[in-house]
């Protein structure tokens, strides 16, 4: 059965916290509950950013997310 | 006054050409910080390697994509361009701007970026090269805001879709590109501005298959005007360009004296399923043997004209080299009627179920494209749930075996092994 929205949330942080990459593809959080669809996923990784318990890192091509405060930010790097 | 000694950049505006070093140049006059573009990239062309730093956590608030993070490794030397980022903003369909608009965007970026721009990025935006980050949301206020335009895509998203001229401007057209090409954009803003995919998606939209945006070269999702009755003939205009009353492509190419217009040689003759032939003074086409390329009707505009029952061929899976090399779109459906009717249903159900399988089997930054092809056609249109036809192949198979699926076969696999062997003994 498919976690709940913040069951989701929590696997997802849990995930981004632990993981030795700090930055992750949205198809990392796919296996924190392989009985969600890919978009359910997607919308919920979407929503941790607009809560700030996410952020967004973009090369220009490919977009990944990571824990805030886990990445360096290249401002003053 | 300039910033940098820049001898090896000078050198490129030695030649006859338009030099964009002489464009930065002058901006940096008015920009100083354009100088610093001069110097990290006279410094890079020396020591053979690139001080840009790549990407970045940078963006406006709830939004995804739009923003490219761009930042130097030397800021205390070239600090005008400590931060460099990139905005994408969306263009209008078709790109039609009227002046008033372009002054205004510029103003705009005078104000809050560097002034230096790209019109378009291949994917089709308008690109604004270079502003700091607490410029940023300001630039996004004003765009939105005063302006009514909006960012475009980047990173995992849906990028901006595009679109030739169409119909406003366009008689061979075979449906309404701005009309397919805004109700997407607007169906699908949240795809657009927030990622969602393995890798970049984009969809082109194209008339006919002249293809003027490039669809089948560049998106994931070609949808390419076509016809599939008859070519319409106008017989008098064939004797007028047969004639010479009329100049062939339109008067393209008319700087030159090629000669008198010869059908058996520029039209007949170049056909390249050899369809077409005169009978007296009346030019036949065998209509099933055309493959729409177009060039017939491209070189005779006012005799010959695309069919009058329209819709799109949708392709899947172009995208330009980056691990791979260049690949076109592959045909999945040579027609589908493209109507705002049904809000285009079928074309976004068709959309979707590529995304719902792409989104679970596609790898990290591997194109949809890419995917079709290590999983192969016949799995890619099992999924699509679309059955084989002579068009998907693009060459007889090279090998003898067949793998039947279990509920092609009658009976399935299961067979008893001891009658079998009464048949055939081992």
């Amino acid at each position: 059965m498919a976690l709940s929205k913040e069951e989701l949330k929590d696997a997802i942080e849990e995930k981004a916290t632990k993981s030795p990459k700090p930055q992750l593809y949205i198809k990392d959080f796919y296996k924190c509950d392989p009985d969600s669809k890919p978009r359910v996923i997607k919308n919920v990784a979407n929503e941790m950013v607009r809560d700030g318990r996410l952020m967004f890192w973009s090369s220009g091509s490919t977009t990944m997310y990571a824990i805030p405060g886990r990445i360096q930010n290249e401002e003053g790097a | 006054m300039a910033k940098h000694e820049t001898p090896l950049l000078d050198q490129l505006e030695s030649g006859p050409w338009p030099s964009f070093v002489t464009d930065i140049k002058r901006q940096a006059e008015k920009k100083p910080e354009c100088w610093d573009i001069l110097g990290v990239l006279e410094l890079s062309y020396k020591e053979r390697i690139t001080h840009w730093k790549h990407g970045g956590i940078v963006g406006v608030f709830g939004y995804g994509g739009g923003i490219v993070g761009r930042y130097v490794d030397l800021p205390k030397r070239f600090p005008g361009v400590e931060h460099f980022h990139t905005i994408r903003v969306a263009q209008p369909a078709s790109k039609y701007y009227s002046t008033a608009n372009l002054r205004q965007l510029m103003d705009l970026w005078e104000k809050h970026g560097s002034g230096m721009t790209n019109f378009h990025g291949s994917t089709g935006d308008i690109i604004l090269l270079g502003t700091r980050t607490e410029n940023l949301e300001p630039f996004f206020w004003d765009l939105t805001h005063d302006m009514g335009q909006d960012l475009g895509g980047s990173g995992s998203n849906l990028r901006t879709p595009a679109n030739c001229v169409g119909q406003s401007r366009c008689e061979w057209s075979c449906y309404d590109t701005e009309e397919a090409c805004h109700h997407l954009t607007m169906h699908y803003q949240d795809e657009i501005h927030r990622p969602a995919f393995p890798y970049k998606f984009k969809f082109k939209f194209s008339g006919c298959p002249n293809d003027c945006v490039a669809a089948i070269a560049r998106s994931d999702v070609s949808v390419i005007g076509t016809w599939r009755d008859d070519i319409r003939i106008d017989q008098a205009g064939v004797k007028e360009y047969v004639a010479g009353n009329y100049p062939a492509n339109g008067g393209a190419h008319s700087g030159k004296d090629w000669g008198p217009f010869d059908i058996q040689k520029e039209v007949i003759g170049l056909c390249p399923t050899e369809c077409m032939w005169m009978e007296g003074d009346e030019l036949k086409i065998d209509d099933k043997e055309c493959t729409r390329c177009m060039h017939c009707i491209n070189v005779m505009p006012r005799a010959l004209r695309p069919g009058a029952d329209q819709g799109a061929t949708i392709c899947v899976g172009a995208k330009a080299p980056i691990l791979d090399g260049a690949q076109f779109s592959t045909l999945i459906v040579p027609f589908m009627k493209i109507s705002k009717d049904n809000d285009f249903e079928e074309l976004i159900d068709f959309i979707e179920t590529i995304w719902d399988w792409w989104m679970e089997v596609g790898k990290n930054r591997e194109r949809v494209g890419e995917t079709m092809q290590r999983v192969g056609l016949p799995t890619f249109l099992s999924v699509m749930g679309i059955e084989p036809i002579p068009q998907h192949i693009r060459e007889p198979r090279s090998n003898p075996y067949i793998f039947w699926k279990e509920e092609e076969v009658e009976g399935g696999f299961e067979r008893d092994i001891i009658e079998f062997r009464k048949r055939h003994a081992a």
